[in-house]
């Protein structure tokens, strides 16, 4: 390492932190007091040092309003919908890449085509469905729309593409099932795709704003991505900004902490999701 | 081994192939396709979402009516109504055919650019003429937003990932550190990114109006400011999304070969120069890809408007997706609003099969 090596360093750490300024400010007000951001943001630092310091807007946020309530709702569904896309991807998946049955190729091409639609173009029908089946304000119908979308099945039937056949025949010549071998041998060699497809779905359901709006429309049903949406317009009045800043930080809280555990799959399944995410 | 058969063993392919599609099949038919196609049905209905809640039968087949009533008007004609966009595109159409000729764009890329540049010479030609007007005066106007978002937002991000991902490519510690705190901000939500920002923005409590204040300016007030408020979006939307265009860049840079660089630097190429004329050219399709992806990510644009701006000011920041919201959901117009959904359908499904065909020859 030379000394431009360096210089090049110090030189990008300079936008690095502007980079990260917006997100220290968010959480630096939400541990200010109220009646001092009241008059003033700028108090330490223009605000991006929490001095005077407290706690309260996070244990007022704990202690009442919603927020825990919509925390547990977005876990709840993230996890389900995890779930779900999985379940479905991964035999789905399977049976295109591994499997010979007629018809697998139209099949393979319709299931494609399916990433070709965006959920902003699917969401009027999607809502009246809903509807006639009374279904809005409840868990399975901020999870049931997005585990119709092939974006997963293509993931996974791209890796089992990849394994060698080998190891398949190697279990059929010893008269086991097509399911067993799905079972016992494919998906545990699975497991990185099935990461990378988890994280993927996750970010995916914590951070949906589009469908919750139109699907929950009461409170109760409100994902904490929507919930915060809906304390933001009226944040200085009623709410005051250091907890509406709180709820910020917490909503942001479990995909930021997987993202830094798990950041390596997380690049992978954003880069994956691409346009799809 | 030799265990009692099972049922599961005696299952053939075909039957275990099924089995295991029949779950995303029965979710994908219901939940996708299904809706697709009503959609569709639904655009050709007069369909108000109150009425026909109450009573199935309130709605009117009413064929293409309203697409016409979103995207026509009465007494149109074509001219040169706005010079500078058809003048943009006449000069696209010359750049893109002068560069293909010195060999600078991809032939892909040619026809990529040629095709804008007509549809820019062509669609902003209708105007209506004496006594005539638009049925909907605030779709195209929408439309132009959008596309200007798009416009503004898929080079700020792209510009700034490409720079810095050159810069970031080193396997150190130091880099690995600096591209997290990059790309951290790309998993917040939407609705935090707003937060965010809009405070971030605010001209009473706004870190932005606090610095300027401090060196004696007058703060803006970005987000109620026509000047301004797009700007402020696209902001916080580069902000948001550099992320994924920062690593796909790296990915790319990646695969060129360090031989190329010290040949390069033999030749007195170095920095920028090696950039401008090693790094770019080789890496044309990465960009190619990262721009489609980009237009099609930011073609949806739609919780930065709604929180941000409300679409305002004076519609200054109403976009496409935003406005399908309402008239569905405020006004209740689900025929028209799905009239709308259809047309973003047709550009995203274009963007996405140019996505896939630049994806399959990048293999």
């Amino acid at each position: 390492m030379n000394r431009s090596y360096y210089w090049l360093v110090i030189c990008l750490s300079i936008p690095a932190f502007l980079w990260l300024v917006p997100t220290i400010w968010m959480v630096s007000l939400s541990f200010q007091p109220n009646d001092v951001l009241a008059r003033t943001t700028s108090t330490t630092a223009f605000g991006l040092v929490p001095i005077p310091f407290t706690a309260d807007n996070y244990a007022a946020l704990f202690a009442f309003g919603q927020t825990p309530w919509w925390f547990l709702n977005s876990l709840i569904v993230s996890v389900g919908m995890t779930l779900g896309v999985l379940a479905v991807s991964t035999t789905a998946g399977y049976a295109l890449a591994r499997l010979d049955f007629p018809g697998k190729t139209p099949i393979t091409i319709i299931c494609l085509i399916g990433l070709m639609v965006p959920e902003q173009a699917v969401f009027i029908p999607l809502y009246t469905m809903f509807a006639d089946f009374g279904w809005h304000n409840s868990y399975h119908a901020l999870i049931l729309p997005r585990m119709a979308v092939p974006i997963g099945v293509f993931l996974m039937m791209q890796f089992f593409r990849a394994i060698p056949k080998d190891i398949e025949e190697a279990a059929r010549l010893d008269g086991v099932g097509w399911l067993r071998i799905f079972w016992y041998v494919m998906l545990p060699l699975a497991r990185p795709a099935m990461m990378t497809l988890a994280i993927l779905t996750f970010l995916y359901a914590w951070n949906d704003y589009l469908w919750p709006l139109v699907s929950a429309q009461q409170r109760e049903y409100f994902t904490i991505t929507l919930g915060l949406a809906s304390i933001q317009s009226n944040f200085a009045q009623s709410e005051g900004l250091g907890r509406v800043m709180a709820s910020g930080v917490i909503a942001s809280l479990p995909v930021v902490i997987l993202f830094l555990i798990f950041q390596r799959y997380v690049v992978q399944a954003m880069t994956v999701g691409g346009s799809k995410g | 081994m030799q265990e009692p058969r099972t049922s599961a063993k005696r299952m053939s392919q075909t039957q275990a192939a099924w089995l295991l599609l029949a779950p995303f099949l029965i979710t994908y038919g219901l939940f996708l396709v299904y809706p697709f196609f009503r959609g569709f049905w639904i655009s050709l209905h007069d369909w108000n979402l109150l009425a026909v809640a109450f009573n199935p039968d309130a709605k009117e087949f009413v064929g293409f009516r309203n697409y016409e009533r979103v995207m026509w008007g009465r007494n149109i004609e074509w001219g040169f109504a706005s010079p500078f966009w058809q003048g943009l595109g006449v000069l696209g159409l010359a750049a893109s055919a002068y560069l293909r000729r010195v060999d600078r764009l991809s032939r892909f890329n040619a026809i990529a650019l040629a095709v804008a540049s007509l549809l820019l010479v062509v669609l902003p030609g209708f105007h209506p003429g004496e006594d005539g007007r638009w049925y909907d005066r605030r779709f195209w106007p929408t439309v132009g937003n959008t596309l200007l978002f798009v416009g503004l937002a898929v080079p700020g991000v792209t510009i700034s990932a490409l720079l810095l991902a050159a810069a970031l490519n080193k396997e150190t510690k130091a880099m690995g550190a600096l591209r997290t705190l990059f790309f951290l901000s790309q998993v917040l939500s939407v609705t935090v990114v707003t937060l965010i920002w809009q405070i971030m923005f605010s001209p009473r409590q706004g870190l932005i109006a606090n610095i300027t204040e401090t060196f004696g300016g007058t703060p803006i007030n970005w987000l109620t400011d026509e000047q301004f408020a797009m700007a402020a979006i696209v902001i916080a939307t580069v902000w948001w999304s550099l992320g994924i265009a920062m690593i796909l860049f790296l990915a790319g840079l990646q695969d060129i070969s360090k031989d190329i660089y010290e040949a390069a630097a033999l030749d007195n190429a170095r920095g920028a120069k090696a950039f401008w004329y090693v790094t770019l050219p080789n890496l044309q399709r990465t960009i190619t890809l990262v721009v489609v992806l980009q237009i099609i990510l930011h073609f949806q644009v739609f919780g930065q408007s709604h929180l941000m701006t409300q679409g305002g000011p004076n519609d200054t920041t109403q976009v496409l997706v935003r406005y399908i919201y309402q008239t569905g959901f405020r006004d209740s117009e689900l025929g028209r609003a799905s009239a709308m959904a259809v047309f973003l359908f047709v550009i995203m499904g274009t963007f996405s099969v140019i996505q896939f065909i630049v994806g399959r020859e990048k293999k």
